[in-house]
């Protein structure tokens, strides 16, 4: 796999993990539903 | 009396069952082959500005209409439309493709959600197990859907058999309510096709160099062949529209099903982090469990030749031709591949009944209608409608149903219901309505992309489908002239179910202006 290969899976991954975890980490801190 | 709505049970649960709806068999075979024929990891770039500009912003509309709707009592695009402006007696016709679309797509989806439960059962039966090449597993195939009568199947009767039991399946969760049924069907199934999907892209990142002999044809140049990029890729219009197109459909926005889910929540419940946790929770398993199986393992096992043909095969010859061939090649294989079409099953299923909704909510809301007289109302229709969808798979009835009910109507509803958000509600009204019981605030850009850059996308896509399918697709171009009398009574059934719809709303509206005080 080429460097550009691996630059755009890093950053692809990287981005859609980071909101997943992002917004489970604050799903689950919050309240529920009413 | 008013009636009492249903409503869900917990936010991870409506979290799961929207994520569940939007996760499809797409997930794990449209991506990767869109991927590996649009320019490789180039694709990503255009694939993550229509997530940003088309995706997300179309998730929290439809989120926060649904929820804006069903504080008025309904749970489907007729009566949320007719919400917004309740002095425009035409606006609620606008929201029959919101209850028409989800339907036109039940009728096939739950076919094809039929094959994955059958290939599961064949995988730990071991039916296709003796067979070795992609001509042998497509023969397998075409006799499995009664395309062909062959060594492997004389008719029907096999893939009936499992359509009976997945219609009954989907019906049966149906049955149970939002709480009791969807989204306690959601709340096992989505973590177990996690897992699944966990699993699989394990095994396939641990494949290394399976033949020695071809040392090239290993898992790091597999997926160097899907996200090495090719840059000039990205000089094509086309590749531009296959992202967000795929990205529209990936997300399940413009059919109408997050609407009616989202009118099960209270007035003050979050829409905004809840939306983007669906979202991204579908992108996770297309991109990271979706483009790390398929793809990659069939460069390992096909090689560098081969895989070009293969990524261009169409979805169903990825799930039920070469990812079973691949399986089939591994040890534990039965085990594997269960595992594959099981993930694809629970991919389907947590999808179809979200497809059933709008039209059982339609039934309860505007026509009080009780759940369990409704679900069966909506069983002996569907059950009806799938048949031709079935009997006539040859003929091309299912690519006809997907191109009106999953394609086209799809890009027509989200420019509605856009536009309806924007600009009929008015951006000021809604920007504070999605506000309403947030836990994050939108970024400000966002106003604009909603009103403005959303909707141009969106009538991009539509003006460009116009141009370059309008005239093949409608003129029947590319259909063989034996299908084309098949292909005219499916319309012919498209265009009648519409006009029922259409009445039934007239009905529904007309019966509560005669109630005092009932028009909502």
């Amino acid at each position: 796999m080429s460097l550009a290969g691996w630059v755009l899976l890093v950053i692809s991954w990287g981005l859609i993990l980071g909101i997943t975890g992002f917004c489970f980490a604050k799903v689950l801190s919050k309240k529920e539903l009413k | 009396m008013p009636k009492v709505r249903d409503n869900w049970g917990s936010r991870l649960g409506i979290i799961m069952a929207v994520a569940g709806s939007a996760i499809g068999l797409g997930n794990f075979l449209r991506f990767p082959a869109k991927v590996a024929s649009n320019g490789g990891g180039a694709f990503m770039i255009p694939y993550l500005c229509a997530l940003f500009l088309l995706g997300i912003p179309l998730m929290w509309v439809e989120w926060t209409l649904g929820r804006f709707g069903g504080g008025f009592g309904h749970g489907t695009a007729p009566g949320i439309f007719h919400s917004i402006r309740r002095k425009n007696r035409f606006i609620k016709y606008f929201g029959i493709i919101g209850i028409f679309g989800p339907l036109i797509i039940f009728i096939y989806y739950t076919f094809i959600e039929s094959w994955t439960l059958a290939y599961s059962f064949f995988a730990l039966t071991g039916k296709y197990s003796q067979l070795a090449d992609q001509s042998q597993m497509k023969s397998f195939l075409l006799g499995f859907q009664g395309v062909e009568r062959n060594q492997y199947f004389s008719g029907l009767s096999q893939a009936y058999l499992f359509f009976l039991i997945t219609f009954v399946l989907n019906i049966w969760v149906i049955y149970y309510g939002i709480k009791g049924g969807i989204e306690r069907l959601c709340k096992w199934a989505m973590p177990l096709l996690f897992f699944c999907g966990l699993i699989l892209m394990l095994r396939v990142l641990t494949l290394g160099t399976p033949d020695p002999s071809r040392p090239t044809w290993n898992i790091y140049n597999g997926f160097g062949f899907l996200w090495n990029p090719d840059f000039a890729a990205l000089k094509s219009a086309k590749v531009w529209m296959e992202a967000a197109g795929q990205i529209f459909f990936t997300l399940s926005v413009g059919i109408g099903v997050i609407l009616t889910y989202a009118s099960y929540l209270s007035k003050g419940d979050d829409v905004v982090l809840s939306g983007l946790t669906a979202s991204a929770t579908n992108e996770f398993a297309e991109v990271i469990i979706g483009g790390s199986i398929v793809i990659p393992a069939a460069f390992v096992f096909f090689g560098p030749q081969d895989i070009q043909s293969i990524a261009r095969s169409g979805t169903f010859n990825l799930g039920f031709v070469t990812m079973p061939l691949i399986l089939n090649k591994l040890p534990w294989a039965a085990f594997l591949g269960f595992l594959w079409f099981f993930l694809l099953f629970l991919a389907g299923i947590t999808s179809s009944v979200s497809l059933a909704q709008p039209a059982v909510a339609f039934l309860e809301d505007e026509f009080n209608i009780a759940r369990k007289k409704a679900v069966g109302i909506l069983a002996l229709a569907a059950f009806i409608l799938c048949q031709p969808a079935i009997f006539f798979l040859k003929n091309g009835v299912v690519d006809e149903l997907d191109f009106w009910g999953g394609t086209f109507f799809l890009v027509v509803f989200a420019a509605i219901e856009t536009i309806l958000f924007g600009w009929v509600l008015g951006m000021e009204n809604a920007w504070d309505e999605i506000h309403k019981g947030a836990d994050m605030r939108i970024p400000g850009v966002y106003k604009f992309i909603i009103k403005y850059i959303t909707p141009l996308f969106l009538f991009f896509i539509l003006g460009m489908w116009l141009k370059q399918e309008w005239i093949p697709i409608i003129f029947m171009h590319n259909v063989p002239s034996a299908d084309r009398p098949f292909i005219f009574g499916t319309r012919i059934g498209i265009i009648i179910m519409f006009l029922i719809l259409a009445i039934l709303v007239k009905i529904a509206w007309a019966g509560r202006k005669k109630v005092p005080g009932g028009v909502r």
